[in-house]
């Protein structure tokens, strides 16, 4: 879930540019996608079970309009400084399935259907800084791509890249900025966790307003940071979310709240609050509870209870975030305190993209499953805030 | 302040009455500075927005890139985007394919299509649209839709498109059907070619040209933390033949070939205003002449020496000034005249340019300015100094005359002799960066020591000729002459206005008639051929785009009865000197034409080149680069390295650089490149009818090539030298208009002249009155005087125009072009316009004669 519906990307501001790509549900479906309808129903579409098997389902799923690999963790160097990282790769199929009929005979190597994005994100919480930086290329001509075999599955935008090894299951992450960047062994530690229906994530009334979605919820992290220029080895904890649909997103949003905490008793909590135009939440918002074994517990509406107890406002945007909140999973008896790392954790990028989101390192402490006491870390995502979603 | 403000008032109050009073005098003098200002500055405002164009183009195109990977004379692989890409010291690595093709049908104009990736692009260059595209996302559309593009508001308008419509569009390959996919917004990158653009996404520009697997360049960004060194390793990743330059390499290498051009246009347009600072000087002399009583008053009322120099200097000034204010309407006139006609020549002749705007530049509008307030000041400053030597006495002395303080006629004469030997050791020095700054000087030398070089004609004239004069037109021409005679040193400035004009008249029409003649002669021999193959849009798109093999195969089946000469041309630049390599059938050339060669017989120098490797350069390739016979010619083309001595030297007269031929054979074996940019087509057996044959062949290419036809140019031999020829003269147009400007600008001042000799001596010519000479004797005196002074200046104009056109010809001409011309001398034009101009100056003359008669003889006596 954590960007299903998140990240709407201008290839630059309209005095540069005006080049709109959402890469949520619905503006996929309104901005990026053909307006034949014929061309709309040529997307393969999610409308029942995912029959997820992996590691097959690590690699790409072509013919669905929009697919993410996402990982955020907290790590810590040698003296103890933490961190949190997001480094996110977006796959978007602009053209849909069977339209490459019509391409000349001869097509060119820069035709292609396909778009990647790369979000980077590193939050120094012992500095007090938060970098954030992205890319974008077409799939062609070795810029990006993502692809998957038997042994490996491979996802790259220019040179950022994720490889995930099947044998072992060993994720290699690897992506340098201008100024900081990352090259993170990450391996998993407890199976992928199906949300909704076995990995069918219903997002809304209709059957195809879902999507398939499964997260490997704790992942060991060891590598390097690098912080301008100085590389800093680290250890920590990792969350990994892959998801794909083509389904729009329902209008009447104004945007979503998105949890994964991890727990120190090796438990695990995503939740997701999709937050109406007329204030309240939208049913279609859940969770999964994972517990140490792996075992999930689903989680819907009305099992969850939050409330923001303290706002920050951005002096980039303008919006008011929510930075520590009050959790109840009223069925777990689970009573939670998330306080935000960092309070600046906006991803604000005027210059390339239109959206701003804030998406960012928490710590967590109260009561986990059945009241016992716990902290943990994870990370939240908020958006919508600053300003309505651009959703018709 | 005091002082200036008295000095201002004093002015107005001694001068600017005077001015107000002799209006039509003044008038013309202002006329005469407003329209060498004018000028000036239309030219150089018309040149400068033609230049800017192009750099602006060129700007526009390299976006924010810190280096541009391209491959001198080729293509560079695509390949090379992405691993540049992933280069730790690349922020971005854009792609940029260009090439002009055109709306189908006839009088469709070309335009520049883009290739490019919208993604990779974003940081690079700015563009927009207008967003009136349906589907929101027009860059998303080019990207997802084959044949879409985005055309600049001006393309659109041009062709009366909007977004949803479908263009066809050809290319040297191709014809498709594209659908504009909305508009691009006037700004950035749709500003390059004055808006003449269209953007289409990288992928239907490959499908549309046939380019798959290439780029024309790859832009690069570097990260600001890029190393020093960043350079040095991205060349190192790049394949050989592909290198790294500076995105400005281009601009400034198409700036260099206009350079030459507008320093000469520049040079040329200031003619007028030198031949303006003439007139000033004469009325400023006027004045003085004629005001010696009032200034003796001044003085004598306390007035310094320094206060006359400056209220004569203010009066330079003030023509200067208000002469400049007159020609800001004309030169709005003008400029608008001159820059398409300039912006044509530039796009014929150097780098295509589109001139949307007429930007107003403050600093050239405050450099011509400067530059016509300097000459007004300077042709004030002689009077200014003789004002000085007026002394309070002279207030007793009503008619004294003046002193008269000018060097002896045969000093002055030495000192133009003196100028004149200046000039050839100063024509044997280099250009400076190009810029032939001694020849310019030389060019300024001539005039002035052909204009110092009159009084000593004059006196001569004046000595030896009245008797002559006596015979043929009684006492009035001997008197005439006899003036001439006594006039001094004064007249030598006077009679320089005229030296001037007619002096760069005769070099032009000269140097004109030499290149006419030397370009007809080369493209009567070098040009030859019955029929010219080539892809269409080849000159624009600088034949980047080879025949297809299809023409190939085709032409090669028509062997039987035609020769054919293909030709494989790539343009490059050498050390920044851009020139055209030229690999072509020399052997088979030779059958049927020629170079020609600056030395050296041409059969002995093409058996050398069968006999051994190298290349033969042309003249203005040998004078850019400084390489000549015996000389290494080192280049990377298309990959393969060349080290070849130069066999001999050929006169070209290519536009946009120097050319380097080089047997095709050998090229091909090198490079492995077989494409052929064009070829010559020879008639084996043409019959009687050349010009027939030629067009029945033209007919059999196209129906033969079948869809291939319309990629196709084909010209008949004799229509294309026709074309070569016409633009030579409409190159030439706007030099004869600046020309007669400055004719113009002369005749004014032989008016002026003579209205000040007439004032001068208003005394001298009422008593000849008085003791009984006819007012005709005395108008007939006055003309013979015109005559005479007209004669002089032309004569010595002539001589001074023989000078200079060997100056322009051999010295400014190979210094700024890099070519030399045959010497030819058009006699017929210069007998023609030589009389004309006398006559016109003669006419000129004639107001000047009534002047004498404005006042009663007993008034003038009795003062």
């Amino acid at each position: 879930m954590a960007s299903i519906f998140r990240v709407q990307v201008y290839l630059t501001d309209k005095a540069s540019r005006r080049l709109p790509l959402l890469l949520c549900f619905l503006a996929a479906m309104v901005m990026l996608m053909p307006c034949s309808s014929r061309a709309e129903t040529s997307y393969r579409s999610v409308a029942g079970p995912c029959h997820l098997e992996f590691p097959r389902d690590h690699g790409p799923h072509p013919g669905y309009a929009t697919e993410w690999w996402y990982y955020t963790g907290n790590v810590k160097s040698g003296s103890g400084s933490p961190f949190g990282f997001q480094l996110t790769f977006f796959r978007h199929q602009f053209v849909p399935p069977g339209d490459e009929t019509g391409w000349p005979k001869l097509p060119s190597a820069w035709r292609t259907p396909q778009i990647y994005i790369a979000h980077l994100a590193l939050s120094d919480i012992m500095e007090g800084t938060y970098r954030h930086v992205e890319q974008m290329a077409r799939g062609a001509v070795g810029l990006a791509d993502a692809t998957s075999d038997l042994e490996k599955t491979s996802v790259f935008v220019k040179d950022w890249s994720l490889e995930i090894r099947h044998e072992d299951s060993i994720h290699h992450l690897t992506a340098v900025a201008e100024d900081f960047g990352m090259n993170l062994i990450l391996s998993q530690e407890k199976p992928p966790v199906l949300h909704g229906q076995n990995g069918y994530s219903l997002k809304g009334k209709a059957a195809d307003s879902a999507s398939c979605y499964y997260s490997l919820t704790r992942m060991s992290v060891h590598g390097d940071l690098v912080v301008r220029g100085q590389s800093i080895p680290v250890q920590g904890s990792a969350w990994m979310d892959h998801e794909f649909s083509t389904a729009p997103l329902e209008s009447d949003l104004l945007g979503w709240d998105w949890f994964s905490l991890q727990f120190s008793d090796r438990t695990e909590l995503m939740i997701y609050l999709l937050r109406q135009k007329d204030g309240g939440m939208s049913p279609a918002s859940s969770g999964t509870f994972v517990d140490a074994s792996g075992t999930t517990t689903a989680l819907v509406f009305q099992d969850i209870a939050v409330e923001a107890l303290d706002h920050w406002q951005s002096p980039h945007s303008g919006g008011s975030y929510p930075v520590r909140w009050a959790i109840k999973i009223i069925p777990l008896k689970m009573e939670l305190t998330i306080a935000a790392q960092l309070k600046d954790q906006e991803m604000n990028t005027p210059g390339t993209t239109r959206i701003t989101y804030w998406e960012g390192s928490v710590s967590v402490k109260g009561n986990g499953k059945d009241g016992k006491p716990v902290t943990g870390e994870g990370y939240v995502e908020l958006t919508g805030y600053d300003k309505p979603l651009n959703l018709p | 302040m005091k002082k200036a403000v008295f000095l201002v008032r004093l002015w107005i109050w001694f001068s600017l009455r005077q001015l107000r009073s002799q209006y039509w005098r003044t008038l013309t003098v202002l006329l005469g500075i407003a329209l060498g200002a004018a000028v000036f500055t239309s030219v150089r405002l018309a040149v400068n927005a033609s230049v800017d164009s192009f750099a602006n183009s060129m700007d526009t195109l390299a976006g924010k890139a810190d280096w541009t990977v391209v491959t001198p004379g080729a293509r560079v692989p695509e390949g090379l985007v992405a691993a540049l890409q992933k280069h730790p010291a690349v922020e971005t690595a854009s792609p940029l394919l260009s090439t002009y093709v055109r709306p189908a049908g006839n009088g469709g104009e070309p335009f520049l299509l883009i290739g490019l990736d919208p993604i990779s692009d974003r940081d690079m260059r700015q563009w927009s649209s207008t967003g009136t595209s349906e589907r929101g996302s027009s860059w998303l559309t080019l990207m997802r839709t084959p044949y879409t593009l985005l055309p600049g508001e001006k393309l659109s308008e041009r062709w009366h498109k909007a977004p949803g419509d479908s263009i066809t569009l050809e290319h040297a390959h191709r014809t498709v059907d594209f659908q504009v996919t909305d508009i691009l917004e006037p700004e950035g990158l749709a500003l390059a070619e004055g808006g003449g653009i269209a953007l289409t996404d990288i992928a239907t520009f490959q499908e549309f040209t046939g380019l798959h697997g290439w780029v024309d360049r790859i832009d690069l960004r570097l990260k600001a933390s890029a190393q020093n060194d960043a350079a040095r390793s991205i060349a190192a990743m790049l394949p050989e033949g592909t290198v790294l330059e500076k995105p400005s390499e281009a601009r400034e290498s198409g700036k260099l070939m206009v350079r030459s051009y507008r320093l000469n246009l520049s040079v040329l347009s200031f003619v007028s205003l030198f031949v303006g600072m003439f007139l000033i000087f004469s009325l400023v002399s006027l004045h003085v002449t004629s005001r010696r009583h009032e200034m003796a008053v001044l003085r004598s009322l306390g007035a310094s020496s320094r206060l006359l120099f400056f209220l004569f200097l203010l009066e330079g000034a003030f023509f200067g000034v208000v002469g400049w204010v007159a020609a800001i309407p004309l030169s709005s006139f003008l400029v608008r005249r001159l820059v398409e006609q300039v912006s044509a020549t530039v796009s014929h002749l150097f780098v295509r340019v589109q001139v949307d705007q007429l930007p107003l530049d403050p600093l050239e509008a405050a450099s011509s300015f400067a530059l016509t307030l300097f000459v007004s000041l300077l042709a004030a400053i002689q009077p200014a100094i003789e004002a000085r030597k007026v002394h309070p006495r002279e207030v007793f002395l009503r008619h004294a005359s003046r002193e008269n303080g000018s060097p002896a006629p045969y000093c002055l004469a030495l000192l133009g002799a003196l100028l004149i030997l200046t000039v050839w050791p100063l024509v044997r020095l280099p250009a400076i960066h190009g810029v032939p700054l001694s020849g310019y000087l030389a060019t300024f030398l001539l005039f002035c020591g052909f204009s110092l070089l009159s009084p000593w004609c004059l006196h001569l004239l004046g000595s030896h000729l009245p008797p002559l004069l006596q015979h043929v037109g009684g006492q009035p021409a001997y008197l005439g002459g006899r003036y001439i005679r006594d006039s001094g040193a004064r007249m030598a400035l006077s009679v320089g206005a005229l030296i001037t004009a007619v002096g760069l008249f005769v070099a032009l029409v000269i140097m004109i008639h030499s290149f006419r003649g030397t370009v007809e002669l080369w493209v009567e021999q070098s040009i030859s051929g019955d029929l010219f193959l080539r892809p269409k849009m080849s000159e624009i798109n600088r034949y980047r785009d080879p025949l297809p093999p299809q023409t190939v195969q085709l032409l090669q089946d028509l062997q039987e009865s035609v020769e054919i000469v293909p030709y494989r041309r790539i343009f490059l630049t050498y050390e920044k000197v851009p020139y055209q390599f030229e690999a072509l059938d020399l052997s088979r050339l030779r059958h049927h034409a020629s170079l020609l060669f600056l030395q050296g017989h041409p059969e002995n120098i093409f058996r050398e080149l069968e006999a051994r490797d190298g290349i033969l350069i042309s003249e203005v390739f040998a004078n850019q680069t400084g390489l000549g016979v015996g000389d290494h010619f080192t280049a990377q083309i298309e990959g393969t390295k060349l080290d070849l001595p130069v066999l001999a030297i050929f006169r070209d007269y290519r536009t946009q650089g120097g050319t380097v031929h080089y047997p095709l054979e050998r090229f091909t074996k090198k490079s492995g490149d077989t494409s052929w940019s064009g070829a010559r087509l020879f008639l084996k057996h043409p019959g009687e009818d050349l010009e027939a044959a030629a067009l029945a062949l033209k007919n059999e290419i196209l129906t033969r090539s079948g869809d291939q036809a319309q990629a196709l140019e084909v010209t008949t031999g004799r229509d294309l030298r026709r074309i070569i020829l016409r633009i030579f003269d409409e190159t030439f147009s706007i030099t004869s208009v600046l020309l007669l400007i400055a004719l113009l600008a002369a005749t004014l001042g032989i008016t002026t002249t003579l209205a000040t000799f007439i004032l001068e001596r208003s005394r001298q010519l009422h008593t000849l009155l008085a003791v009984g000479a006819s007012r005709t004797q005395v108008r007939t005196m006055i003309i013979w005087e015109a005559v005479l002074m007209v004669i002089t200046g032309e004569g010595i104009g002539l001589c001074c125009g023989f000078f200079l056109s060997y100056l322009l010809i051999f010295v400014i001409n190979r210094q700024s072009f890099g070519w030399t011309f045959i010497y030819s001398v058009d006699w017929t034009a210069l007998w023609i316009s030589l009389p004309l101009i006398l006559g016109t100056a003669l006419f000129a003359a004639l107001p000047a004669s009534q002047l004498v008669f404005q006042r009663p003889a007993s008034q003038v006596l009795r003062e």
